[in-house]
């Protein structure tokens, strides 16, 4: 008698549950209507490019042959993807590319953010510059950027030779030892402002009568940055953090003009792999495997991004 | 003597016929407008200027002037490397299409060469292709092959196929059909700075008779005034790489396949043949032994040896006949001191042959574009208006345009070009442009396969690449290229 009641509680739980879905969505049928379109478009420009990119990655897709011509392969793609030479170099280039990237320029960015924060002269004017590199075209910049490191004829080479620190001008990106630094620097240099913004605006939310008192207190200059200001930032933080290491991660315009992943796959990071397998080599199969791996490893990202941005909206309510 | 009988004679008649008939080529056959076994600067110049064409009339034969239809169609057009005089040519062009034929709507796209496969592959698979496309002389098989092309002969547009270099038709026909035509068709030439050989010691009015020349010459070049010697280019995904390699491979006698032969079968491949070591061995030699060639040559491509050339900081290099004029272009906008120096460069500017291997064989990438027609079902629309298409592509492959398209940096796709007037004109505006018509007897098409446009734009300058910047010795870059090579050809991954 209890075991027959369990059950029927059971099956009366999930039957709530079930249909407990569909009488909220019953109830928010106007919401849902004014949102359908938004889903509508994200499921065709979103939703069915990722299925696809999933079951392409099960194919052989070889470049003599149309893409309508591929060979189910099951999971070979992914073999070879993890057991070629290529993955593990890009991936390493990938996580230094990604991780020393994102580091100077949150660091850089929230240097600038304190130095900005005080009123001083000409405040406004050196905030405009500041953010020039992040507001200019990547293309552009790029561009420019491989002229001044020229291996003949870069700006810095020539000055360091004239400066007579140099014989002749150093080798920024036909090395394989140099090139994966040398972009990282104009990464930091295009990003940095991005992280300054944002710090910026963290650092306005930092109530100022806290800072006074721990002033009154007898505190620091560190501590009040240390126990005051930054855990204020701790959110905003985590957040510019987390869309830097995003965009990194999906970083394509700088390696691509400025060496196109080269000299000898040395500046060769995964959305530029990803882009030579799939348009220069037209291995759709095995691009879109690697897409996978990283669609998993950027949702895994996003997945603390928006915990990180639930967390400050629990905290706004809570306050 | 010996008697034969009338059976006899008939079967000795029957065999002879026979034989001669299989020694005879396919355009011997025919009747080609030109004799390419007299081939030389006197025979091109004694034959320019000798016909006239009236190319409306002769495309009024394929489509109606009056016909009215749409015609997307995508192209290889002018880029940062060309000359302005190229560039009034296709405007030119398309200005004389829309008034002859009135009643077609031509969307035209011009794309760069290394933007146009991957933007082509793409449109594509997403069935979004244009009707018309001109592709370089590399894409074509890869295209038809995968049965996205309509067969399409130089006879379905009022020519000859006798009418176009039998090279070139060899780059547009996939298992025994053609499947596009060519509109031009290029040999590069070795350009060198004679004011910089005569400083470095060197006799300014000769080039380098061979590949080890040019290192020696670009060894000396650079020790004695501390520039770079010889423009080596190994900048991956850029068409100027292999057009500037491969001629040095094949001279050492390697090659990818046998692609250098009479007849090739693409079968063996050489990439890791000692001769093909001794080339790649020869880049090494300038790049990492001497130092004698830019350092930024793995991310640079030819639009950045112009200017350093331009500048005086570049005694040798590969390119087109147009690059006289690209220079005169580049003189027109420089200013003070640096307009004298580049009038200097421009006076001294020598073109020569390319130079030849060991064995004295000489070499060049026979290159150029080809024009094609998509099938229906790739074709945004799902249609494709196949008399204006024909009517643009006889207009573009006739003996007038295809040699005005051409005009300072190829060669006329039809060999009736070399008779026009305009060819004529060429001749005396055009300097050193004797050099490079005298190279396109040397000139070898790249594989006539699908997998072409990997081989060159990738594995090869990966190959350079690798042993360039020490990643692996010559030897195991050879290698390492070889069985790239064998897995792409085997379906690999």
């Amino acid at each position: 008698m209890t075991i027959v009641s369990g059950k029927a509680e059971a099956r009366r739980t999930l039957q709530s549950a079930g249909f407990g879905v569909f009488r909220k969505v019953w109830e928010h049928r106007a919401d849902y209507a004014y949102v359908l379109p938004a889903i509508a478009v994200m499921l065709v420009v979103i939703a069915y490019p990722i299925y696809y990119t999933i079951e392409l990655s099960f194919f052989n897709t070889p470049p003599g042959l149309q893409l309508r011509d591929k060979t189910f392969v099951g999971f070979n793609n992914y073999t070879a993807i993890l057991t070629s030479q290529v993955f593990w170099q890009v991936t390493l280039n990938t996580l230094i590319w990604t991780f020393v990237s994102t580091l100077f320029s949150f660091v850089l960015g929230f240097a600038a953010a304190l130095a900005l924060h005080r009123d001083f002269i000409g405040r406004g004017v050196l905030r405009a510059i500041l953010i020039i590199p992040w507001v200019i075209s990547a293309v552009a910049a790029s561009y420019i950027w491989k002229w001044i490191y020229h291996s003949d004829f870069g700006i810095i080479g020539a000055v360091m030779v004239e400066l007579g620190l140099a014989d002749r001008p150093p080798n920024f990106i036909d090395s394989v030892g140099t090139v994966l630094p040398s972009l990282i620097v104009v990464n930091i240099w295009r990003e940095f402002p991005f992280a300054m913004i944002m710090m910026m605006a963290g650092l306005q939310t930092v109530p100022d009568q806290l800072l006074r008192a721990a002033k009154v207190d007898g505190a620091n200059a560190w501590q009040r940055f240390w126990h005051v200001t930054f855990p204020h930032l701790r959110n905003v933080s985590t957040v510019t953090i987390l869309l830097l290491a995003v965009a990194n991660f999906n970083s394509f315009i700088i390696p691509w003009i400025m060496t196109g992943g080269g000299p000898s796959n040395a500046s060769h990071i995964w959305i530029t792999h990803i882009y030579e397998l799939a348009f220069g080599r037209q291995r759709w199969g095995v691009a879109s495997a690697y897409s996978v791996l990283l669609f998993l490893i950027l949702m895994t990202l996003g997945y603390f991004y928006v915990r990180a941005l639930s967390g400050n909206e629990r905290k706004d309510r809570s306050a | 003597m010996a008697r034969i009988t009338l059976g006899g004679a008939v079967l000795r008649g029957t065999v002879s016929t026979a034989l001669m008939a299989s020694l005879m080529s396919a355009p011997a056959l025919g009747a080609p407008p030109v004799d390419l076994s007299k081939w030389s600067p006197e025979y091109v110049r004694s034959i320019a200027g000798t016909q006239d064409f009236d190319t409306a009339a002769d495309c009024a034969k394929v489509t109606p002037l009056d016909y009215k239809g749409r015609l997307t169609f995508w192209y290889q057009g002018v880029f940062e490397g060309d000359p302005d005089l190229l560039r009034q040519y296709y405007k030119d062009f398309f200005a004389t299409f829309r008034k002859t034929y009135p009643n077609i709507q031509l969307e035209d796209q011009a794309l760069t060469y290394n933007d146009l496969l991957d933007k082509f592959r793409t449109a594509l698979l997403g069935n979004a292709a244009p009707m018309a496309v001109r592709l370089q002389i590399l894409g074509g098989t890869e295209f038809a092959s995968k049965g996205y092309l309509q067969p399409l002969k130089p006879e379905d547009v009022g020519y000859s196929t006798e009418d176009f270099w039998p090279g070139a038709m060899k780059a547009v026909t996939w298992d025994g059909v053609t499947y596009g035509i060519p509109t031009n068709n290029e040999t590069m030439a070795f350009i060198w700075n004679a004011d910089i050989f005569k400083r470095a010691g060197l006799d300014p009015n000769k080039p380098p008779a061979t590949w080890d020349d040019v290192v020696k010459y670009s060894k000396q070049i650079h020790d004695k005034l501390g520039i770079a010697g010889y423009g080596l280019v190994a900048r991956k995904n850029a068409g100027n790489t292999p057009y500037r390699f491969m001629p040095q491979l094949w001279a050492y006698g390697g090659g990818v396949f046998d692609e250098a032969t009479a007849n090739p079968t693409y079968k063996k491949i050489e990439l890791d043949s000692p001769q093909s070591k001794a080339a790649l061995q020869a880049s090494y030699d300038m790049y990492v032994r001497d130092k004698s060639v830019p350092v930024s040559a793995l991310t640079n491509q030819q639009a950045d040896n112009q200017p350093l050339f331009l500048a005086g900081q570049l005694g040798m290099m590969i390119s087109h006949p147009s690059d006289y004029n690209v220079m005169l272009d580049l003189q027109k906008k420089a200013t003070g001191t640096d307009k004298e120096k580049a009038q200097t460069v421009i006076d001294n500017m020598r073109y020569g042959l390319i130079p030849t291997g060991p064995d004295g064989k000489r070499a060049v990438v026979f290159g150029g574009s080809n024009i094609h027609i998509l099938k229906p079902e790739y074709v945004e629309g799902g249609k494709v208006d196949e008399p204006a298409a024909k009517a643009l592509i006889c207009m573009w492959t006739s003996p007038e345009w295809s040699l005005k398209m051409a005009y300072a940096g190829s060669n006329p796709g039809n060999l009736n070009g070399f008779k026009t007037k305009w060819m004529k004109e060429r001749l005396d505006n055009i300097k050193f442009l004797d050099v490079t018509t005298s190279m396109l007897p040397y000139g070898i098409p790249f594989p006539a396969l699908p997998q072409s446009p990997e081989i060159m734009n990738i594995i090869v300058p990966d190959m350079l690449q690798n042993a360039l910047t020490g990643a692996m010795t010559v030897d195991q870059a050879a290698d390492d290229a070889a069985k790239k090579v064998k897995d792409l050809m085997g379906g690999g991954l």
